[in-house]
């Protein structure tokens, strides 16, 4: 009797040990729905909770069905930007912290992941229930699976009338005319240049292509590399190659690619010969040996070091005239100037590659849809992203900044502020991101074919127009 | 106690955690993952039924089949350089005896130890063409130009040599186990019979190492074909495909692409590729046991 007393007391222990191990797990994976890194106050008292909880249900939903209940109010954001204490994540953080001391019953939990995890995770939260504020690219790459998918809230375009929105910004994140997302930054292509070592040397910055492809020659001679170029993530090459292609089709740029992602054709002549350039550059030494297998970081330290006198990038790293870890000597001395027009292109000089890339928007799901909106709102007023933004050296935002000119603007600042606001014409979304996702990885594998010689023209503008059939 | 478990009650609970890890940590994966390989599904929204369209593409996808062929090249480097090697410096290392010997089998197995990002970064550098180790040597030996290690010739060759570097510790080391447990009768009835080393070595160590041998092929083997971490890192199948595994295209189209369906086929043909590799493995070594 007594052993069977024991045998069933072990028996019991054990399965509740079994279910509660399950409840534990279940209550640890809300946790981190709720935000494993969040930066709030309150957020203990959250994961408390949640803790307490060992039901197997979600916990999380019926927390915050209470809680807007009772007044309060949890606001979950999903960011791509985990440096909190520097940068945009910091602009973020700022404008987090200040909302939540304005509105008491408000709490804003923040998961922050890397652009990568952000993504594999965006697409795990697009099935089981979105966070209600989420950050994403303007960019058919990313947004026509996740507006597919139905997983965001349609926004109304007449609130922000007065937001001061660059014209045009908003397009990238519309679909059949309905907005459905706000952009924050406007990225232009640039080729960074070192001012000092261009006067040494006596070199002038290039006004055609075929100047680009003789100073490259000459500096080549030098023995420095020429453009540092960041081949190994496909990326910016494409971007690269987007930036000759608007000097060679001009205006017409969008139009060509908007075609030959519909119909899986590239063959268009402007394309051709844009690839035929970049081919002819990188066979020429443009860039560094082994430009197609180097990340980005690698790349950067080749101009920041004096190794490269040019560097190819978007303007998003103009904070290069700001990062501290740069030799003075070599940070105030970087200048940018835009991609020479090509001979016989239908592109001027102010003609750039230029776009609103990521930005944010609210869940479909939400069950605070209203709040997150009034966030969103709020995080968009002008003299919040965009003025803490400049202030911060994080880059242009999309909305006019010309307010917020503080005098202590680095000149590489001024000097890409002055490119963008004398442009006749900006591009929008670079050609990656201009096809389905599938399109976007080829052309990025591709190209590093096709620029280093293993891939005809032919062969590469074939395989990106299969990638979009 | 012997009544405590002859009670079903106890039986069942003391199973149940298991079954239940195995029902849905490994089976519902792989069936959801055979379902989702019929699909188009991008990971997001609905999944539609396309039969076997997945399974067509990929037939005619170059770069899975330039996946498979290196995971193939990375075999055969594992079990033609990896292992006569792995086995030699062990065999070497039990001859060695004292000190000398924890010494370097310490050493031999340091990579191991380090974790694949770190090592990945670390042969980053080495093969940098501009300040990475290995120009730098061919410099001081007078060589002036620059080699391009993660060319798109090159690369996978220099993909290769890292992979086998990091993995031969483990070899090493199991083989070693293997040589330890060696009856050292045997060796001292060879020596006093006059076999000097490579003949004690070629009919005493390797024909009593055979099961520690299968077991390592086998493992290499399967290694090669799950190889994803230290690619990942170091080259991310580039440029171009050119060092593009399995495991890493997978993911690639999984996750980077949104073809989740096409990322399971993928999966699918994965996991029966080492299926059948394992099972002919199993059945030539059968098959030398028996005779």
């Amino acid at each position: 009797m007594k052993k069977k007393l024991i045998a069933s007391l072990l028996a019991t222990v054990l399965t509740v040990s079994t279910l509660a191990g399950c409840g534990g797990s279940s209550g640890n994976s809300t946790q981190t729905n709720a935000g494993s890194q969040t930066e709030t106050a309150q957020d203990t008292a959250a994961q408390d909770t949640t803790a307490q909880d060992t039901a197997t249900e979600d916990t999380g939903n019926t927390q915050e069905a209470a809680e807007t209940a009772g007044g309060d109010v949890t606001i979950r954001l999903f960011s791509n930007l985990p440096d909190r204490k520097n940068g945009q994540g910091l602009v973020e953080q700022m404008i987090i912290d200040e909302y939540m001391e304005a509105n008491p019953n408000v709490t804003i939990e923040v998961e922050a992941l890397d652009e990568e995890a952000y993504k594999t995770k965006f697409k795990a939260y697009a099935m089981s229930g979105m966070p209600d504020v989420v950050s994403i690219w303007g960019q058919p790459s990313f947004l026509d699976e996740v507006l597919d998918a139905g997983v965001l809230a349609e926004l109304n375009e007449a609130d922000y009338a007065d937001y001061k929105f660059i014209a045009g910004s908003l397009e990238g994140f519309k679909k059949d005319g309905k907005l459905y997302g706000l952009p924050r930054n406007t990225d232009i292509m640039l080729f960074y240049y070192n001012q000092k070592m261009f006067d040494d040397n006596g070199w002038t910055v290039p006004a055609t292509y075929d100047e680009l492809l003789e100073l490259c020659k000459t500096i080549q001679g030098a023995g420095i590399t020429p453009v540092a170029m960041d081949g190994g993530d496909g990326w910016p090459m494409a971007c690269f190659l987007t930036d000759i292609l608007v000097k060679v089709a001009g205006t017409d740029y969008a139009e060509i690619i908007r075609n030959a992602v519909a119909a899986g054709d590239f063959t268009a002549p402007e394309i051709r010969e844009a690839t035929q350039i970049l081919v002819d550059s990188a066979a020429a030494g443009m860039f560094q040996t082994g430009y197609d297998s180097q990340d980005y970081g690698t790349t950067m330290n080749l101009f920041t070091n004096g190794q490269a006198a040019m560097y190819c990038m978007g303007s998003w790293d103009c904070s290069m005239a700001l990062n501290e870890d740069i030799t003075p000597e070599i940070r105030d001395n970087i200048r940018a100037f835009t991609m020479p027009v090509v001979e016989g292109g239908k592109g001027g000089a102010k003609d750039i590659a230029a776009w609103n890339g990521g930005g944010y928007a609210v869940s479909a799901s939400s069950e605070v849809k209203d709040e997150a909106v009034k966030f969103l709102n709020y995080m968009y007023q002008p003299d919040k992203l965009s003025k803490y933004g400049w202030e911060n050296g994080v880059g242009m935002s999309a909305q006019d900044q010309t307010e917020y000119l503080t005098g202590n603007e680095t000149e590489l600042q001024k000097q890409v502020m002055d490119i963008l606001k004398e442009a006749t014409s900006v591009s929008g979304t670079p050609i990656n991101d201009c096809g389905p996702s599938v399109f976007k990885t080829t052309i990025e594998n591709e190209i590093q074919g096709v620029s280093n010689g293993y891939t005809s023209v032919d062969d590469f503008l074939e395989a990106i127009g299969n990638a979009c059939k | 106690m012997k009544k405590l478990y002859s009670n079903k009650l106890v039986i069942f609970s003391l199973v149940l955690p298991g079954v239940l890890v195995f029902l849905f940590a490994v089976l519902a994966p792989i069936i959801l993952s055979v379902y989702y390989g019929f699909t188009d599904y991008s990971g997001m929204g609905e999944a539609k039924w396309i039969g076997w369209e997945n399974y067509a593409a990929l037939f005619h996808d170059s770069a899975f089949g330039r996946s498979l062929l290196n995971s193939l090249l990375l075999a055969i480097g594992f079990i033609c350089i990896q292992h006569p090697l792995a086995i030699l410096v062990a065999a070497v290392l039990d001859k060695l005896q004292g000190r000398a010997e924890g010494v370097f089998r310490c050493i031999y197995f340091i990579p191991n130890v380090i974790s694949v990002a770190v090592i990945a970064y670390l042969w980053k550098f080495i093969y940098n063409p501009d300040f990475g180790l290995l120009n730098n040597v061919l410099k001081f030996f007078g060589y002036q130009g620059k080699i391009n290690w993660l060319s798109q010739q090159n690369a996978i060759w220099s993909v290769l040599l890292v992979l086998i570097w990091h993995g031969f510790g483990w070899g090493m080391l199991i083989y070693y186990t293997g040589i330890k447990n060696i009856d050292p009768v045997l060796y001292e009835a060879a020596s006093i019979d006059g076999a000097n080393w490579w003949t004690t070595f070629f009919r005493i160590t390797l024909p009593l190492m055979k099961p520690v041998i299968q077991i390592n092929v086998t493992m290499a083997i399967i290694s090669a074909l799950k190889q994803m971490e230290t690619v990942y890192l170091l080259t991310n199948g580039g440029p171009s495909n050119s060092t593009q595994f399995a495991a890493n295209y997978l993911y690639q189209q999984a996750f980077k692409s949104f073809r989740y369906g096409y990322g399971n086929a993928i999966g699918v043909v994965f996991i029966l590729i080492c299926i059948v590799t394992t099972v002919v493995l199993n059945t030539v070594f059968r098959e030398k046991q028996d005779a």
